[in-house]
């Protein structure tokens, strides 16, 4: 009986061979292996590819010709009959297959291997070729074993005939093989950076590139490739690696796989070192995806920065002058509303080149910077000071001061809408909102002209309610008409200036201590002096009113950031740092670290709300996390490097890293915080 | 306005796909770090400064590793090398609880036993710190830090990336030549190679 069966078996099998060249499978343990050929037949004298055929278990992965950062290649060893030559494998197409922090090159799902095999012009027809291959491979998932087996193939000698199934499978395989094209390259490092450059592609939008070097040692493997695209071409930054400091050969070659439009493709390119190609200018029009979600998440935040309670003040202020001119003619509204946009366009590309140029200089730099600096926050403190005097009536709007920025703010007319633009702009910096942190991130990272793109859609996020105002006219006319209740508004509106000029002030006590702090309101006593004196109708007065003016306004220069920072906190957190994060992460303690800093009103939102209440405290305790802070108030290198490693240019940030979560990189946590999520994430 | 929230969330992702490459420089001086061994006694790198420290990572299931083990390669190197009294070795286990490799520290003394191995110690990173900070990258991965605390080799053990047992005969070994090296005085010549073996298993 089981002979029978045995034999019914044996049928079967050759059966199968018979529709199809090809060998037993074997089964190695997480692969099963076969040899398929393209022809069921071959010639003297002519070509067959052959191909190892590897079915992987599912989430188990083989290697290309350079595994990456751990494994080994697969490897053919054909025993052949006399005069029967062999070529190298055409290599299908790796992928980048990462396993935690390592990334490797390889290959999953069913990929052939194919050789040519050239027979030789001796051979009889009728004969049969053994062709015997001795093949080993790496075979991972998270572990790794090493498989291996022998097949031999057995090919008929005949009329040239194309195998029914393989055939085609095989011919498919060998013209998606990366072969050598039009393209070149070339590969340089400066600054520690590898700069691949590539030109002569075909033409079309090229969405995504990777070079696969051939070697290892050229580039690091678990380094992103970052993809730039020029006119003339594209390249690609990531890391070199050691070959580039034990000495590099003249050419380095490899694989760049790239989408263009749309269409995966793949080419051998052989890179000159030590020198690159001219790309040409920055391609714009292209970019995208990436920069156009860019300006639209820049132009939503913008949008957002209105509603933001450090902004809001200075907004009303605007709203204040334009319902003065809202009524009769429609034009100077418009002219106002432009003014407005004008101002606020400016100081974000100023803004923009200020960074871009920091960024260039090394410098670490983040959104919120200028509040970093006491005698920025001084003379802001100072200015708001005075407009709430102003506003109060103290002294009269656009007739004296002029010079003075609050004049500039409150004088009527397009330079007043346009100072107006430029104030709210530097208020609305350190309340990062949460749409644009990102986005500012994003373009801190880009070239210059992609940060100046985000910049300005950005701040014409910020202008356009008042653009809006300017054109609608269903909207102006719903704006009050004036009357004696403009004077009360105006006084009303004083009292957030105040509020803001508090604040500034408080910020000023975390920076600079209670002496300096005394010094900025000695120079607030000053100022409110020289608007007194200045009412006085004598030329004597008005020169004391211009010493004490001076005097007010060199005060909070003279502010310099002092050591005596005050970390309050009713929790019991220490001073963050990545060293301190790793070590209580190897205790196995759940982290939660706290970006923030004095002049962030988002940080401190959260704070009152959510962080420094008893439940969150409670949370906290049961779960035995560590509370870190990093202080951003003054600049501090560490903690900007530490952003930027996340994307972000400003704070807050919030990291979490639970008890359970094993990913070297925290959880993100919204920048809005909730209480529930903390106990989500915590809890 | 869906369309926004997608656009903001692309930008999340752009902004956040920022991994960094930590491989530390040959010639920089190795920050001072503390670790525990398979008994139990923690270490400073720095206690072992006038001395020469290798490092070797490794992973008992692990192929490769099995391959210098198994002919008696990786005992033989660690013998010769701490013979003096003035390197030491340690064998470091980075892979995370529940992963191929990681063991107690009774298991790691029982498969030092069972193997004959002599390293100085062995290190026991289960959260893959000490690994991550040297971007080790695969059992075996070799270090060598000089007298002074400086990174002089990083790389494979030898040249032959085989699993195969046969070739570990025949391989130039890169971490005797490195040492060969230090004591004659020279730079070592051979002192960053592309590491082979299984991937580290991390958490």
């Amino acid at each position: 009986m089981i002979r029978l069966l045995l034999s019914f078996l044996l049928i079967l099998s050759s059966a199968a061979t018979a529709l199809a060249r090809q060998t037993e499978t074997l089964d190695t343990g997480k692969v099963t292996a076969s040899i398929v050929s393209s022809l069921d037949s071959v010639q003297p004298g002519g070509t067959v590819w052959i191909a190892l055929r590897t079915e992987l278990d599912e989430g188990w992965h083989t290697y290309w010709q350079n595994p990456g950062d751990s494994g080994e290649p697969v490897q053919l060893s054909w025993t052949l009959p006399p005069g029967v030559e062999v070529g190298s494998i055409a290599w299908p197409l790796p992928y980048p297959i990462p396993t935690g922090p390592i990334v490797n090159y390889g290959f999953e799902g069913a990929p052939l291997f194919p050789v040519e095999m050239t027979i030789p012009a001796e051979v009889e027809i009728g004969e049969t070729l053994s062709l015997k291959l001795d093949f080993y491979y790496l075979v991972c998932a998270d572990i790794c074993i090493p498989e291996e087996g022998q097949l031999t193939l057995e090919l008929d000698v005949g009329e040239p005939e194309s195998d029914p199934i393989w055939g085609p499978q095989i011919e498919a395989a060998v013209l998606e093989s990366p072969r050598g094209g039009d393209i070149t390259g070339a590969a340089e490092v400066s600054n520690n950076q590898l700069m691949l450059t590539f030109k002569n592609l075909p033409v079309g939008q090229v969405s995504e590139a990777y070079f696969f070097p051939f070697d290892q040692g050229v580039l690091g493997h678990s380094t992103p490739q970052n993809l730039r695209r020029g006119e003339a071409g594209i390249a690609l930054t990531s890391a070199p690696e050691f070959l580039w400091t034990d000495g590099i050969a003249e050419t380095v070659s490899g694989v760049l796989k790239y989408t263009l439009d749309g269409e995966v493709r793949s080419e051998v390119v052989s890179l000159a070192t030590a020198m690159s190609l001219d790309i040409g200018a920055e391609q714009i029009s292209g970019a995208s995806i990436g920069l156009l979600a860019a300006a639209m998440g820049a132009l939503l935040g913008g949008l957002i920065l209105n509603l933001m309670p450090c902004v809001f003040p200075i907004i009303s202020l605007k709203a204040l002058s334009l319902a003065k001119t809202a009524h009769g003619d429609r034009a100077p509204a418009r002219h106002s509303a432009w003014a407005y946009t004008f101002g606020v366009l400016v100081t974000f590309a100023v803004l923009a080149a200020i960074l871009i140029a920091l960024k260039a200089a090394g410098a670490q730099i983040g959104w919120g910077f200028q509040l970093q600096s006491p005698k920025v926050v001084g003379l802001l403190a100072l200015l708001l000071f005075v407009i709430g005097l102003n506003l109060l009536g103290l002294f009269e709007i656009g007739t004296r001061l002029q010079g003075a920025g609050e004049g500039l703010v409150s004088r009527g007319g397009l330079s007043g809408s346009f100072f107006t633009g430029v104030l709210a702009v530097i208020v609305a910096t350190p309340c990062t909102a949460p749409f644009m942190a990102g986005a500012v991130g994003y373009a801190l990272a880009q070239p210059a002209m992609t940060t100046l793109i985000v910049f300005l859609a950005l701040g014409l996020g910020f202008a356009l309610p008042f653009l809006l105002l300017g054109y609608v006219p269903g909207l102006l006319a719903k704006l009050p008409k004036p009357g004696p209740w403009m004077e009360t508004f105006q006084q009303v509106l004083a009292f957030p200036m105040l509020a803001a000029a508090t604040w500034l002030v408080w910020v000023l006590i975390l920076q600079v201590g209670a002496n300096g702090t005394g010094l900025l309101l000695i120079a607030f006593l000053l100022a409110a002096l020289a608007i007194w004196l200045l009412r006085l109708q004598s030329a004597v007065m008005k020169g004391l009113a211009v010493i004490a003016a001076l005097g007010a306004i060199a005060l909070p220069l003279s502010l310099t950031a002092g050591s005596q920072a005050v970390q309050s906190a009713t929790l019991n957190s220490e001073a963050w740092s990545p060293e301190r994060v790793a070590e209580l992460r190897a205790e196995g303690r759940p982290v939660f670290v706290d970006f923030t800093a004095a002049w962030c009103v988002t940080c401190k939102v959260n704070e009152q709300l959510v962080l420094k209440t008893d439940r969150t405290k409670a949370l906290f305790e049961k779960t035995n996390t560590a509370f870190l802070v990093a202080d951003w108030t003054n600049r501090d290198v560490q903690i900007a490097a530490e952003l930027e490693r996340y994307g972000r240019a400003g704070v807050p940030l919030y990291l979490a890293f639970p008890a359970n979560h094993d990913d070297v990189k925290g959880l993100v946590l919204p920048q809005t915080l909730t209480f529930s999520i903390l106990e989500g994430t915590l809890g | 306005m869906k369309t926004l929230f997608t656009a903001t969330a692309a930008i999340a992702v752009l902004a956040f796909a920022a991994p960094i490459s930590a491989k530390i420089a040959n010639g920089t001086t190795v920050s001072d770090m503390t670790v525990t061994d398979s008994n139990g006694v923690q270490h400073n790198l720095s206690d072992f400064k006038g001395k020469r420290v290798v490092l070797e990572w490794t992973n008992d299931g692990c192929p490769y590793v099995q391959k210098h083990y198994n002919t008696n390669n990786m005992q033989t190197l660690q013998k010769e090398v701490t013979m003096d009294g003035d390197t030491v070795w340690l064998s470091v286990i980075s892979s995370a609880p529940g992963k191929q490799g990681y063991v107690s520290g009774e298991g790691a003394n029982a498969l030092t036993r069972s193997r004959g191995a002599e390293p100085t110690a062995v290190v026991l990173d289960p959260s893959g710190v000490m690994g991550k900070t040297f971007a080790a990258k695969t059992t075996p991965h070799m270090y060598i830090i000089d007298e002074s605390g400086t990174l002089v080799y990083q790389g494979a053990i030898d040249d032959n990336s085989s699993s195969r047992e046969s070739t570990v005969a025949s391989a130039n070994n890169y971490v005797r030549a490195a040492m060969a090296d230090l004591d004659a005085g020279r730079a070592v010549a051979n002192a960053d190679t592309a590491p082979y073996g299984c991937s580290v298993k991390y958490p």
